[in-house]
C-alpha cells in the first residue's frame, strides 16, 4: 500500500519538474519586437502654443558675404545672422518643438512629403528644419554659385556634398533620431541650418509669430520639449485628453 | 531442534547477502558503463542539445529570410534575368534534347556492351603478350605470337542495343572493336562539347541572376539555411578535433563549442541562453588565424585534448600550465606571437596594457624585450663598432704582410696571388669603414632617441619651488590625482633625504628673466595650439585633454615662471650637455679647456673630449611647438594662474642640508628613480626590477606569494592572473605579515594607483608574456611592409601622434573630444586625418615635413602646410632613424611601393592651362573659396592648403581619387564630394563650365590634376587675378 | 585547525589508500587477534577435558556434539569467498569510477616540487631517510627487510599454529610481526603521507602546510655531545656504543624468548645459525625505533660515524 503512495508521489514530482522545465523554456525565448500598437487617431488631440522670449535680444551680427560676390549680389541689404530672431510679438522664431517622451514604442510610418531645404542668397531656408526619421529631405540650390551641404551629425552618418549652381535637387534621409544636426557649407562659412530628426511625426518649428501646432496627437501623457540654437532645451510635462486641444507656453530668458 | 541449536556454518543462509551484493555489483557495473559512455564524455550531451537548439533557432530565422528573398525575387530586375535565363534555355532546349538522347540512348549503351567484349579479348592478348616477353626459347615466342594473331583474327558476334531498345547482333574482330569504340568516343565528346556551348548563355544568365540575389541578401540565404538543416539531419555525434601535425596540436574544443564557425551568427539568446554554442565573436580574426592552421588553444589557452569535463578542457586545473585565459584577459593570447608589436589590431586591452607598461615607466625598472630598447641597442652598436675596428686593423696588417711576402717570393704567379689577396683585404677594410660610418650615425640617432618617462631632475633648482618637492615625493598621486608618477612607501626621513638629494644634485644655469605675458591669450593658445592633445587641465570630472602627459591644473604652485617660459619655448633645451664617456655634464670650462665655443645642439653634438656623441637634448618626448617667445610667455603666464588658492607649503630649509645628501642618493638608487628620471650622477644606473619578458610562463612556484600563498589556494587565486592582479592593485601586498629587519628589505615596487581596467590591461599583457610553445613560424615576424607598420607604431606611440591625428578608422583623437571642437565652426580646426596619408603624400616631402613642419628655414612660427590651423604641428626633433620608420610606416599603411617613383604627367597645353584656370576661378567652382591662395586677406578664412604645395607634396593618383570623392578617403572632411560626375568613360565637372570646355573631350579631373602639378607662383598670381575679375562677372 | 588543508591532504586520490590504511589495519589486526584468543580459550578447554578433545574436531566455538564433525569446502567455504569476491569487486569498481589516477604537470628539471614524495608504498623508506644516511636507509635497510622476510620460515622452530589462529602458541612471532608491520612499516607510511609537509617538516594533522615555515633544529652526532672531536675517535666511540647496544639488545631479546618454559622449548629446538640469524634481524629491527626516538627526542643525527657509512 505504502509503495503506491511513494510511486505516485515520485511520478507527480517528475511531472511537476517536467512542467517547470517547459515553462522555463518559454521564458528563455527571445523577446518579440514591440507589436505596433494602433494609434488612437479617432479622438486625437492637438497641442498648440508659442515660445515666448523675455529679456534683451542680443544684437544679431551682420554677415559679410564679400568672399563670394555672387552671394553679396543676391542681397541689397546686409544680411544678419539668424541665430536669435525675436518676433515683433516677443516670441522666438526657429525654435524646434517636439514630443520628447511618452509616445508608445512603435514604427511610425512616414506619411509627410519631402521636407525642403533651399539655398538662396547663400542662406539655408528654412534655418531650422524638422523631419521624421527616414523622411526625404529635398535640398536645392537656387544660387548662381556652388554650394556644399555638410551636415555634422553625431548619431547619423556625416556627409558633405557639393551642389553646382541651379544643380538638380538632392534627396537625402536621416534614419536615426537626432536633436539637432547642424548643417554648414564649407564654401560659405556663415551658412548654417539645423535639422531636427525625430522618429515620429509630432514636431513643429516656430515661425514668425513664434507659435507652433502639433496636430492629431493621440491622448496620453507626454514630455514636450523645445530646442533653440542659442538658448538650449526646455521641457514640459503635458497630458492630452481625447479630442482635447492643449495650449502650451514655453519661454526663454534673454 | 531450535534455530539456536542449528550449526551456523551449515545452516546460516547467505542468500540475502548474495542477492544484495549481486544487485550492487550489477548497479556498479551499470554505473561503470554509463560513466564510460556519458559520464566522462560530456560533449555527447552537448552535441545532442546543440542540434535541437540549432533547429529551433533556424525555424525562427527561416521565415524572415524567405520573406526578404521573396521580395528580391519579385523585383523586376530579378524577374527579367530569370525570364532571359529561361528563354535562353528554351531556345536551345530542343537541340540539347536531341544530343542527350543520342548520347544516353545510343552511344553510351553501345559503348558499354562492346567494351565488355573488347576488354575480354584485350586481357587475353595482354596475358599472352606477357608470356611472349618472358618466354625463354625463340620457338616458344613464335608459337605465342601466332596464338595472339589467331585471337586477333577471331570473329565474335556482339549484340549491340539500338536507340529503340531492340538489339542487333554484329560480328567483330578485335581491330574493328577498337575502331568502333574510338569513333563513338570522339562522337560523344564532340556532342557534349556542343551541348556545353549551347547552354553557355543560359548558364551565364543563371549566374547573373543568382549573383543579383546573393548581392542583396545581407546574411545567409535560404539555400544556406536548408544546407545547414541537411547537415543537422546527418549530424554525427563524435569528437570534433583540429589536428595540426607539425605542431602536434590537438584541439577538441569544437566538440562542445559547435557554433564557433557556423555560417549563421549564433548568439547566446538565440541558442537558448547557452554561451557554449555561440559563434566566435570576432570571425574576422578567424579569417586571419584560420583555426585549421592555428587551432584554438594557442590563442585561448586551455587543454585542447581534454574532453572529460569543462574544468579539464578549459585547463582550469592545478597541474595544467596553460589554463584558458579569463574573459578580461583573453587578448593575452595575442601577445605570445605578436610580442614585437606595441599596437596589435583588434587587441585593445592588450594594447592598453602595453601602453601603460611604456607610459607609466614600468620599463624603467623591469626589462622587457623591445620596450625602451634604445640604450641596449646603443651599447650593442658601440660593441659592433669596436669589433669592426679590430677586424679592420687585422686585415690591414695581414695585407701588409702578404705584400711583403709577395715582394720576396720567387714565383711570379704566387706573387700575383699575394698582391691580389692584399688588394682584396684593403678593399674589404675600406668597406668596413662605410659600415662603421653607418653605425656611427645609428649611435648618434639612438642617443637622440633615448627618452625618459619622467622629467630630468637636473633641472629642479631652476624649475621648481623648493617647498613643493617634498610634498610631491611623499605622495604624487595625492597632489595630482592620476599622475604617472607612482607612490613609494616612504617615511618622513626618507622623503626629506630624497628631496634633499634631488634638490642638491640639481644644476644651476643662467636664469633669463621674462616679463609677464597675457594670461587670456595664453589660455586661448593653450587650448588651441595643441597642448591639450597630451596635457590635461582641470580636476575630477572637469578634467579635459590628453592623458599622455601631466595634468597642469596646479602647475602654478610648483614651477618658476622663467623656467616655464624657456620650457614652453623649447622643451628640448638643455642646461648642460651630458657626456656618456666622461659620465658627467660638461660645463663651459670643459669647452674652454679645449678652446671650443660653448655651443651644443643637434649640429654641435660632438664632445670636446674625443669625437663621441653628447646628449644635447632633454630626454623628453615633448616637442617644440615653435612658438614665438611672446606666445610662450602668454602660455606660461596662463599656466602660472593654474593653482589652488588655499595651497600652502611647509618651509623646507632642510633641502640644503648636505648631511642628508648621501642617504638621499642611496635611497634614490635603492628605489630605482633613475629608471624614469635623469639624475645627476645616476645616469648610468641599471634597472632594479626583474625582467618580465617571459613572466607569464614563470613557474608558479617561482612567484613569491609569501604568506598569502595559502589564502590564495583557499580563495582560488593561486595562479599567475591572481598574482599579477593583486601585485598591481597593491604592490606591497606580498609584504603582508612579513617581519622585515629594515624598511629597505620590503618590496620596492611603488603603487601606481591603477584602476580596475588598467590592472586588467597590464595583467593581460603580462599573462601573454610567455615562452611560446609554438614553433617560430607561427610568431608574427613579418619581413614585408607589415614590419614597417609594426615598427612605425612604436614611434607613433612614443610621440603620441594619435593625440592629434586619426591614424585608424574609428579611432578618436583628444582634439575630437575637446568641447571647443564640438562646435561646427571649429571642425576644420581639428588636425588632419592621416588615414591613407601614405597614398596621399610624396615620401620625400613627408620626410622633409616631419623634419621641419614649418617648411621654412627662418620663419618657423607657422604650420608648413595648413597655415589656417590654430593647432600647430610641432617639431619633434625625430632622429633620422625615426623619420625613416615614420615615412615607411605611412607608406606601408597604404601599401605603397618603395621607393616611390613619381609618375610624370603630360604637360598642359596653353589652352588647357587657360581652361583650368577659368574653371578654378569660375563662380561654379568653389576651390579658391577654401584653399589658401597666399593672399593674406583670403587666407584668414581659408580652410585648406595652398595649391602651390600640390606638386611637391601630393601623389597625382591620390589627388585624382580625392577630387572625385574625398568622403571615401576621409569621412567628414571639409572637401565636398560630388564635384564631378561621370560622363561615359570620363569625369566632368558637375557645375557649369566655362564656354571653352564645350569642345574639350578629355577628363576634367585629369586636367585639374595636371594643372595642379604644373602650378607655379606666377600661375597662382594669374589665377588670383582672374578670380578677382570673376567677381565682376 | 586548518580544515581546508586537512581535507586537501586526505582527499588527494593518492592518499585515500593511506587514510583507509588507518582504519583497516587496526581493525583486521584486532579481528585476527580476537579469533586467535577465542581459539586459545578452546585449546585450554580441550587440554582440560581429554574426553571432549577426542570428539571435538572443530577449531572454533560454539560446538554441539550433534553437529557434523566436518563440513565441506564446497559450498560452505566457497560461498563465503564468492561473496567476499563480489564485495571487493563492487568496492573496486566504485573506487575506480570515483577517484581518477592523479596526473601532474610535465616534469620540469629546473623545478622540484615541495614536498616531493615517493609513491605511497615507498613512503616508509623515504621516511627512513630522515633517520639514517641514504646508504643505510636506501640500500641496506630494504635489502635487510627482504632478507628478513625470506629467512622467517627457516628460523621459525615453532611447529604449532599451522592452519588456525592462535596467539598463545605463537606470541613471539605474532608480536614481532605486529611490531615490524605496524610500527616499522605502516606507521612510517602514514607519517610520510599525512604528517610530512613542505621541506619534509613535521606537520601535525590540521596544521597549515606553510611553505614559508622555518623550524630551529640542530642535529648533533652522539660523539659531539661527549665532546669527541677527532675522526678516528668518533668512529671508535660510535662503534663502541653500537656494539654496546647490540649486546644489550641481544641479551634483552634472549631474555624475552627464554622467559616461559614453552618458549624455552622452542629455543631448544633452534640451531645456532637459526638463533644468530634471528638475533641479528631482531637487533637491527629494534635499532630502527631506537634511532627514531634518538632523532626525534634528542635530535641525534648519527651515533656511529665512519668514513664509509654512518649509523
Amino acid at each position: 500500500m505504502k509503495n503506491v503512495w511513494i510511486t505516485s508521489g515520485l511520478l507527480s514530482a517528475l511531472l511537476l519538474s517536467g512542467c517547470g522545465g517547459s515553462s522555463e523554456k518559454k521564458a528563455e525565448a527571445p523577446a518579440e519586437a514591440p507589436a505596433a500598437a494602433p494609434i488612437d487617431t479617432a479622438n486625437a488631440g492637438t497641442v498648440t502654443g508659442k515660445v515666448a522670449f523675455a529679456g534683451q535680444a542680443p544684437a544679431a551680427r551682420t554677415i559679410s558675404m564679400d568672399a563670394t560676390p555672387a552671394c553679396a549680389r543676391a542681397h541689397s541689404t546686409p544680411q544678419r545672422s539668424e541665430e536669435v530672431i525675436v518676433n515683433s510679438n516677443g516670441t522666438l522664431k526657429n525654435a524646434f518643438v517636439y514630443v520628447k517622451a511618452g509616445l508608445p514604442q512603435r514604427e511610425w510610418p512616414v506619411t509627410a512629403p519631402a521636407a525642403k531645404l533651399d539655398q538662396q542668397g547663400c542662406i539655408y531656408t528654412p534655418h531650422v528644419l524638422g523631419v521624421q526619421a527616414n523622411q526625404d529631405i529635398e535640398i536645392t540650390n537656387s544660387d548662381p554659385t556652388n554650394h556644399n551641404i555638410h551636415p555634422l551629425p553625431k548619431v547619423n552618418r556625416e556627409w558633405n556634398e557639393s551642389q553646382p549652381p541651379k544643380g538638380e535637387a538632392k534627396t537625402k534621409q536621416f534614419p536615426r533620431e537626432e536633436i539637432m544636426i547642424p548643417v554648414k557649407c564649407n564654401v560659405h562659412p556663415w551658412m548654417r541650418s539645423y535639422i531636427g530628426v525625430v522618429s515620429h511625426p509630432y514636431f513643429a518649428v516656430t515661425g514668425d509669430d513664434g507659435s507652433f501646432t502639433i496636430p492629431n496627437l493621440p491622448p496620453g501623457e507626454y514630455t514636450l520639449a523645445t530646442w533653440h540654437e542659442k538658448y538650449g532645451e526646455q521641457e514640459q510635462k503635458i497630458t492630452v485628453g481625447p479630442k482635447e486641444s492643449k495650449t502650451v507656453e514655453f519661454s526663454y530668458k534673454g | 531442534m531450535t534455530d539456536q541449536e542449528k550449526d551456523p556454518v551449515v545452516h546460516s543462509s547467505l542468500s540475502w547477502h548474495l542477492v544484495i551484493w549481486s544487485v550492487l555489483l550489477v548497479l556498479s557495473m551499470g554505473w561503470a558503463l554509463w560513466d564510460e559512455v556519458y559520464g566522462i564524455r560530456p560533449w555527447k550531451g552537448y552535441q545532442t542539445r546543440f542540434v535541437t537548439l540549432y533547429r529551433n533557432f533556424l525555424k525562427t530565422v527561416q521565415p524572415a529570410e524567405a520573406e526578404t528573398e521573396k521580395k528580391i525575387k519579385a523585383s523586376s530586375e530579378y524577374q527579367r534575368l530569370d525570364r532571359e535565363m529561361l528563354a535562353a534555355e528554351k531556345s536551345v532546349a530542343q537541340r540539347v534534347g536531341e544530343i542527350d538522347r543520342e548520347v544516353n540512348q545510343t552511344l553510351v549503351p553501345r559503348q558499354l556492351t562492346l567494351n565488355d567484349a573488347f576488354q575480354i579479348v584485350r586481357s587475353e592478348i595482354g596475358a599472352l603478350t606477357y608470356q611472349t616477353e618472358v618466354a625463354s626459347s625463340e620457338g616458344g615466342k613464335q608459337s605465342l605470337r601466332k596464338e595472339i594473331d589467331d585471337i586477333k583474327k577471331r570473329v565474335a558476334a556482339v549484340r549491340l542495343p539500338n536507340a529503340d531498345g531492340s538489339t542487333a547482333s554484329q560480328d567483330y574482330t578485335y581491330g574493328q572493336m577498337e575502331k568502333d569504340l574510338d569513333t563513338w568516343k570522339s562522337r560523344k565528346a564532340q556532342l557534349l562539347q556542343q551541348r556545353v556551348a549551347l547552354l553557355k548563355p543560359a548558364a551565364e544568365l543563371r549566374a547573373q541572376r543568382d549573383k543579383y540575389l546573393s548581392d542583396r541578401i545581407a546574411d545567409v540565404s535560404t539555400e544556406t539555411l536548408a544546407g545547414i538543416e541537411r547537415t543537422l539531419d546527418t549530424f554525427e555525434t563524435g569528437i570534433r578535433q583540429i589536428h595540426i601535425k607539425d605542431v602536434d596540436l590537438v584541439d577538441r574544443c569544437e566538440s562542445c563549442h559547435l557554433g564557433t564557425r557556423e555560417p549563421v551568427v549564433l548568439t547566446k539568446a538565440a541558442m537558448g541562453g547557452e554561451a557554449v554554442y555561440t559563434s566566435h565573436p570576432r570571425l574576422e580574426l578567424l579569417e586571419v588565424h584560420d583555426p585549421e592552421r592555428f587551432g584554438c588553444t594557442p590563442c585561448h589557452g586551455g587543454n585542447g585534448v581534454a574532453t572529460s569535463s569543462i574544468t579539464k578542457g578549459h585547463g582550469r586545473h592545478k597541474y595544467w600550465l596553460w589554463p584558458m585565459h579569463y574573459r578580461e584577459n583573453f587578448e593575452a593570447g595575442c601577445q605570445q606571437c605578436h610580442s614585437g608589436e606595441i599596437v596589435t589590431e583588434m587587441a585593445d586591452t592588450l594594447n592598453a596594457g602595453r601602453e601603460l607598461f611604456r607610459l607609466r615607466g614600468c620599463m624603467g625598472c623591469h626589462r622587457y624585450e623591445g620596450f625602451d630598447r634604445e640604450p641596449e641597442e646603443l651599447t650593442s652598436v658601440h660593441q659592433e663598432i669596436r669589433q669592426l675596428q679590430t677586424q679592420k686593423a687585422e686585415w690591414e696588417r695581414e695585407a701588409g704582410f702578404s705584400i711583403q711576402k709577395a715582394d720576396r717570393v720567387s714565383d711570379n704567379a704566387e706573387a700575383q696571388r699575394l698582391y691580389a689577396h692584399a688588394d682584396n683585404l684593403k678593399v674589404r677594410s675600406s668597406g668596413v669603414d662605410a659600415k662603421i660610418e653607418q653605425l656611427d650615425m645609428r649611435a648618434r640617432n639612438l642617443i637622440q632617441e633615448i627618452k625618459k618617462v619622467g622629467p630630468s631632475l637636473k633641472e629642479v633648482r631652476m624649475k621648481l619651488r623648493k617647498e613643493w618637492l617634498p610634498v610631491w615625493v611623499e605622495n604624487p598621486n595625492h597632489w595630482r590625482p592620476g599622475t604617472k608618477m607612482p607612490t613609494f612607501r616612504l617615511d618622513q626621513d626618507e622623503v626629506r633625504a630624497i628631496s634633499a638629494f634631488i634638490w642638491q644634485s640639481g644644476l644651476t644655469g643662467k636664469a633669463v628673466q621674462h616679463p609677464q605675458g597675457n594670461a587670456e591669450r595664453g589660455r586661448e593658445a593653450f587650448e588651441t595650439r595643441g597642448c591639450m592633445a597630451c596635457h590635461s587641465m582641470g580636476e575630477g570630472d572637469q578634467k579635459q585633454g590628453g592623458t599622455f602627459a601631466a595634468n597642469l591644473s596646479r602647475v602654478g604652485e610648483k614651477v618658476n615662471y622663467n623656467y616655464l617660459v624657456r620650457w614652453i619655448h623649447n622643451p628640448r633645451e638643455r642646461t648642460l650637455p651630458y657626456d656618456p664617456i666622461e659620465k658627467r655634464d660638461l660645463t663651459e670650462e670643459d669647452y674652454k679647456k679645449q678652446g671650443l665655443p660653448f655651443v651644443f645642439d643637434e649640429e654641435h653634438s660632438r664632445s670636446p673630449y674625443g669625437n663621441h656623441e653628447l646628449v644635447v637634448q632633454q630626454m623628453t618626448p615633448m616637442p617644440s611647438l615653435r612658438l614665438s617667445i611672446e606666445e610662450s610667455r602668454d602660455i606660461a603666464t596662463y599656466l602660472m594662474t593654474r593653482k589652488q588658492d588655499n595651497a600652502a607649503y611647509a618651509e623646507a630649509a632642510y633641502l640644503d642640508d648636505p648631511a642628508l645628501k648621501a642617504r638621499g642618493q642611496f635611497l634614490v638608487r635603492h628605489y630605482g628613480c633613475a629608471g624614469c628620471h635623469e639624475i645627476a650622477g645616476l645616469e648610468e644606473e641599471q634597472r632594479i626590477g626583474t625582467e618580465l619578458t617571459k613572466e607569464g610562463s614563470k613557474p608558479l612556484e617561482r612567484l613569491d606569494f609569501a604568506l598569502l600563498g595559502h589564502d590564495a589556494h583557499g580563495e582560488g587565486w593561486y595562479n599567475h592572473k591572481g598574482f599579477f592582479e593583486n601585485k598591481l592593485k597593491d604592490p606591497a601586498v606580498y609584504d603582508k605579515g612579513k617581519e622585515k629587519e629594515s624598511k629597505l628589505e620590503r618590496l620596492k615596487m611603488p603603487n601606481f594607483n591603477l584602476s580596475k581596467q588598467e590592472v586588467d590591461a597590464v595583467t593581460t599583457f603580462l599573462l601573454g608574456s610567455v615562452e611560446s610553445t609554438l614553433p617560430a613560424r607561427y610568431h608574427f615576424k613579418p619581413t614585408d611592409q607589415r614590419q614597417d607598420i609594426a615598427e612605425g607604431w612604436w614611434v607613433v606611440r612614443k610621440y603620441n601622434c594619435m593625440g592629434c591625428h586619426q591614424m585608424r578608422v574609428g579611432q578618436s583623437t583628444v582634439f575630437m573630444t575637446l568641447p571647443r571642437y564640438q562646435d561646427p565652426d571649429w571642425k576644420e580646426q581639428v588636425p588632419p586625418i592621416l588615414i591613407g596619408e601614405g597614398a596621399r603624400v610624396d615620401p620625400d616631402w613627408l620626410m622633409r615635413f616631419l623634419k621641419n613642419p614649418a617648411m621654412h628655414e627662418s620663419t618657423v612660427d607657422r604650420n608648413g602646410v595648413r597655415q589656417y590651423l590654430k593647432a600647430r604641428m610641432p617639431t619633434f626633433h625625430f632622429s633620422d632613424g625615426e623619420l625613416r620608420k615614420l615615412v615607411r610606416f605611412f607608406e606601408a599603411l597604404s601599401a605603397q611601393a618603395q621607393p616611390y617613383i613619381a609618375q610624370s604627367l603630360e604637360p598642359l597645353s596653353e589652352s588647357e592651362r587657360l581652361m583650368a584656370r577659368q574653371l578654378f576661378s569660375s563662380e561654379g567652382a568653389p576651390c579658391l573659396k577654401c584653399h589658401a591662395t597666399g593672399d593674406p586677406g583670403h587666407d584668414r578664412i581659408a580652410t585648406a592648403p595652398n595649391f602651390l604645395l600640390a606638386k611637391e607634396r601630393l601623389k597625382p593618383g591620390w589627388t585624382r581619387r580625392w577630387m572625385i570623392d574625398p568622403a571615401m578617403m576621409a569621412p567628414g572632411t571639409a572637401m565636398p564630394s560630388g564635384l564631378f560626375q561621370r560622363d561615359g568613360e570620363r569625369w566632368i565637372f558637375a557645375g557649369p563650365t566655362p564656354p571653352n570646355f564645350r569642345t574639350y573631350t578629355k577628363d576634367h579631373v585629369d586636367l585639374l590634376v595636371r594643372y595642379m602639378f604644373q602650378f607655379t607662383p606666377e600661375e597662382l598670381g594669374r589665377l588670383r587675378a582672374s578670380a578677382g575679375s570673376g567677381a565682376g562677372r | 585547525m586548518d580544515l581546508h588543508q586537512l581535507w586537501t591532504i586526505i582527499s588527494t586520490p593518492d592518499n585515500v589508500p593511506i587514510v583507509m590504511l588507518l582504519f583497516v589495519v587496526p581493525f583486521y589486526s584486532w579481528y585476527a587477534l580476537r579469533q586467535a584468543f577465542a581459539n586459545d580459550r578452546l585449546i585450554e578447554q580441550l587440554e582440560a577435558d581429554p574426553a571432549m578433545a577426542k570428539t571435538h574436531h572443530r577449531k572454533v566455538q560454539p560446538y554441539r556434539p550433534e553437529w557434523s564433525r566436518e563440513v565441506h569446502v564446497w559450498p560452505f567455504l566457497l560461498r563465503i569467498e564468492f561473496l567476499a569476491a563480489i564485495i571487493v569487486t563492487v568496492i573496486l569498481v566504485v573506487w575506480s569510477i570515483t577517484l581518477n589516477a592523479p596526473l601532474e604537470e610535465p616534469a620540469n628539471p629546473t623545478l622540484t616540487m615541495n614536498p616531493s614524495k615517493a609513491p605511497w608504498y615507498f613512503l616508509g623508506l623515504q621516511e627512513m631517510l630522515v633517520y639514517f644516511d641514504p646508504w643505510m636507509a636506501g640500500v641496506v635497510m630494504p635489502s635487510l627487510i627482504i632478507g628478513g622476510l625470506m629467512v622467517i620460515p627457516y628460523i621459525d622452530a615453532n611447529p604449532l599454529g599451522n592452519g588456525y589462529y592462535t596467539f598463545k602458541q605463537r606470541k613471539y612471532s605474532i608480536l614481532t610481526f605486529l611490531f615490524g608491520f605496524i610500527v616499522l612499516w605502516t606507521s612510517m607510511i602514514v607519517i610520510g603521507t599525512l604528517i610530512r609537509g613542505p621541506g619534509w617538516m613535521w606537520f601535525w594533522p590540521g596544521m597549515t602546510w606553510d611553505h614559508n615555515r622555518l623550524v630551529f633544529e640542530v642535529n648533533r652526532d652522539l660523539p659531539d655531545i661527549f665532546g669527541i672531536k677527532s675522526g678516528i675517535m668518533k668512529s671508535l666511540f660510535g662503534g663502541f656504543v653500537v656494539t654496546l647496544y647490540a649486546i644489550a639488545c641481544g641479551i634483552g631479546v634472549h631474555k624475552l624468548i627464554t622467559r616461559t618454559p614453552f618458549n624455552r622449548k622452542i629455543y631448544g629446538r633452534m640451531s645456532l645459525v637459526q638463533y644468530i640469524t634471528m638475533q641479528v634481524f631482531m637487533i637491527t629491527m629494534i635499532a630502527l625505533p631506537v634511532k627514531i626516538i634518538l632523532k626525534l627526542l634528542f635530535r641525534i643525527k648519527y651515533v656511529w660515524i665512519t668514513p664509509w657509512f654512518n649509523i
